[in-house]
């Protein structure tokens, strides 16, 4: 078995674009997740009652399908349902926001449930409004206590983003398996793409886990 | 738009074919990630530099790498490199115990290392043998931290099986977008695995909530 | 039965007295955890709330700035009952100042910007004015070198003293102190005591659920003291501590060692 680097060196750009489109895809799909994300746990603790059902079947019902499915699903059957074709890159940040936002929600509900009821009685009894007390005083800690499932999440996106090369977005693990097939190395082509991947998952936890560790006690009411 | 949803019953026998071979993955990666997981971790906290380093690596390589590229890799690579070659399940399933045996190590670690020294220690006291002290204090107290993870790994796996569709295995996903292919009915077909998905995983993902809520720890 | 003595003595009762609690009764469920309480705080006032756990101190407390839901009787702060709009609630809370017995400083926020921050979300100062005045109120009580640091360096006698300007911040008419020092090291509470006797000697009125025998009786003009939601006695310090009219009132005393 010999080792030839030269279909990675010729077509280097290529795989670049795709390793680009890599990063920007869960860099965004991370960005809208939160924002989602918060909102549907903010909405199950403080929505109306009759709305937060409707939140909870949401989050449940993304835990129990595969994220294949949901990225097939959003750019073959939208399509055919609404009359509006998604381009695979839409497609795919929509289908892996529309996942990871339940996840997300789950995670914030669960931080904004863990600080002491002390901190609201505090921020009441100064006068504080509702929208004041989650803004100033839950929020900010909430998001220091659950950083480290938070860079698990990312490390998971940045996962599912190697599933949307199913429906042909561009990015890397789709550039590598089309230059493979051109090019009739794998081996080369493949082992580079696991330990590229691996290069910018692993840091990911870590990073965001020795984060948590300086700044714990901004979460520890 | 005209919706012809019969064609899903037409063609059920290969929704039930892939829900058995999807749920058949799933266990029989269950069975070796076991094994697999509890060898991983004697690794992780044997008493040699060079096996806990092995170990370790391990661990962090296949938590930090897409599944979908695994599968491509043993599919594509591992016929080349070792001249062995797997039929298309079983590359699904070294490719999916590969991961899930590094999860399970870490699951088995955290409810080994979740009994305190305290409690061996007097349970020790007492005059236990240390097999009695596995058996009476140890593992019962182990397996109730272990087992909601455990459950939510099982969880994850029975969705990640759609995976190995890629690679041409009939499991649920692919059999519903081989009855796309045939029927073009891309709505209904689509829209009816989904919902099959959901219909299997829903009560799971509830049973590990029930778990969690039963035997999980309070931090 | 309320024994109400020396009542036409009492600090500040030449004007209308700041809190009045008419009657008040607040259940959970089947359990009442206020059975009926009336008593009167004046301007000036230290009012020291005291009786075995779980007697009703610091529920009125609670519901006196509203936290808590009264199910009967009234409460009447400066003249009016307690507003039931959410909007109205929230500028009542803000002429009361509330400490907690786990101080509940924000850990996110310095200790500095913990005391500003009632000014700055709640009265909208802008952002240098709140933070020079919550540099004044540091250094009021003793923590002007502490003003950098998070709530998590800080020991818990520090917290509470800032806790304590924190709720200064907002310049209340009634300062409300839910067993202040019943979560310090004995070391540490007589910082927080100092910080308070100087508050009273300013002429804050202060209504406070203590333990704190000894601030209560020094300290204090007036003392209430609770059992089973309900009050049993309450009149001067020199009165409760030293000839206590009512049976309860002396078995308190008694269990808690207080010997004459």
């Amino acid at each position: 078995m010999e080792i030839d680097l030269s279909p990675l060196v010729e077509n280097w750009r290529y795989l670049a674009r795709g390793l680009w489109m890599t990063l920007t895809l869960s860099f965004w799909t991370m960005v809208a997740a939160t924002i989602l994300g918060t909102a549907v746990a903010l909405g199950r603790i403080y929505g109306p009652r009759w709305f937060r059902p409707i939140l909870t079947f949401y989050v449940d019902s993304t835990r129990s399908i595969p994220v294949l499915v949901v990225l097939v699903w959003t750019f073959f059957a939208f399509p055919v349902a609404f009359g509006i074709t998604l381009p695979p890159y839409w497609a795919a940040l929509i289908a892996l926001t529309l996942h990871i936002t339940a996840y997300i929600a789950e995670i914030v509900r669960a931080g904004l449930t863990s600080i002491r009821p002390g901190q609201t009685r505090a921020a009441l009894a100064l006068g504080m409004s509702r929208l004041q007390l989650i803004r100033v005083v839950l929020l900010p800690q909430a998001f220091v206590r659950v950083l480290p499932p938070f860079g698990s999440q990312l490390a998971i996106t940045v996962k599912n983003s190697a599933i949307a090369s199913v429906i042909a977005v561009p990015e890397y693990l789709h550039s590598t398996a089309t230059l493979a097939a051109q090019t009739y190395r794998p081996i080369e082509l493949y082992t580079t793409a696991l330990i590229l991947f691996f290069v910018i998952i692993f840091p990911i936890t870590r990073t965001v886990d020795s984060v948590y560790r300086r700044l714990a006690h901004l979460g520890r009411s | 738009m005209n919706l012809d949803w019969t064609v899903i019953w037409d063609h059920r026998g290969a929704f039930v074919a892939g829900v058995v071979n999807t749920v058949l993955l799933t266990v029989l990666t269950m069975l070796v990630s076991i094994p697999g997981g509890i060898a991983v971790m004697l690794l992780r906290v044997s008493r040699w530099r060079v096996l806990r380093a092995i170990g370790l690596a391990y661990v962090e390589f296949f938590r930090n790498i897409p599944l979908i590229l695994l599968v491509y890799w043993v599919f594509y690579v591992l016929p080349v490199m070792v001249e062995v070659f797997l039929p298309p399940f079983a590359t699904g399933l070294l490719a999916l115990s590969l991961i899930i045996s590094a999860y399970n190590a870490e699951t088995f670690r955290a409810g080994v290392n979740s009994i305190r020294q305290g409690q061996v220690d007097a349970a020790l006291a007492l005059g236990m043998s240390y097999a009695q002290v596995m058996r009476i204090v140890v593992l019962p107290q182990a397996v109730r931290r272990v087992l909601p993870i455990f459950a939510s790994t099982w969880v994850s796996l029975f969705k990640d099986t759609s995976l190995v569709s890629v690679i041409a295995v009939d499991e649920l996903a692919y059999s519903a977008l081989q009855v796309r292919a045939q029927t073009f009915r891309i709505l209904e077909v689509l829209t009816a695995m989904a919902v099959i998905y959901w219909c299997l995983g829903y009560p799971q993902a509830k049973l590990v909530d029930w778990l969690h809520r039963k035997f999980g720890v309070q931090e | 039965m309320n024994r109400i003595a020396g009542e036409t003595r009492r600090k500040g009762a030449d004007r209308p007295p700041v809190v009045v609690y008419e009657d008040v009764v607040k259940r959970y469920g089947a359990f009442k955890a206020l059975d009926g309480v009336s008593a009167q705080v004046h301007a000036g006032e230290v009012v020291c709330l005291i009786g075995p756990s779980g007697s009703g101190k610091s529920t009125l407390l609670r519901c006196t700035n509203a936290l808590e839901t009264i199910h009967g009787g009234r409460i009447l702060f400066d003249g009016a009952p307690l507003p039931t709009r959410e909007s109205e609630t929230r500028r009542v809370r803000r002429r009361m100042g509330m400490v907690f017995q786990n101080f509940e400083l924000f850990p996110h926020m310095t200790a500095l910007d913990n005391v500003a921050s009632g000014p700055m979300t709640v009265l909208g100062r802008p952002r240098q004015e709140a933070r020079d005045r919550a540099m004044a109120l540091l250094a009021k009580v003793g923590l002007q070198d502490k003003a950098a640091s998070h709530p998590g360096m800080l020991s818990g006698g520090q917290q509470q003293r800032v806790a304590i300007a924190r709720a200064l911040a907002m310049d209340p008419e009634v300062m409300l102190f839910d067993e202040p020092t019943s979560a310090l090291d004995p070391e540490t509470v007589g910082e927080v005591l100092n910080v308070m006797t100087a508050l009273a000697e300013e002429g804050m009125t202060m209504v406070v659920v203590t333990h704190e025998m000894s601030f209560a009786r020094r300290v204090g003009h007036w003392t209430i003291v609770f059992d089973r939601g309900r009050v049993v006695e309450q009149g001067p310090p020199e009165q409760i501590f030293n000839s206590p009219q009512e049976e309860r009132t002396r078995d308190f005393l008694g269990h808690i060692g207080w010997g004459q």
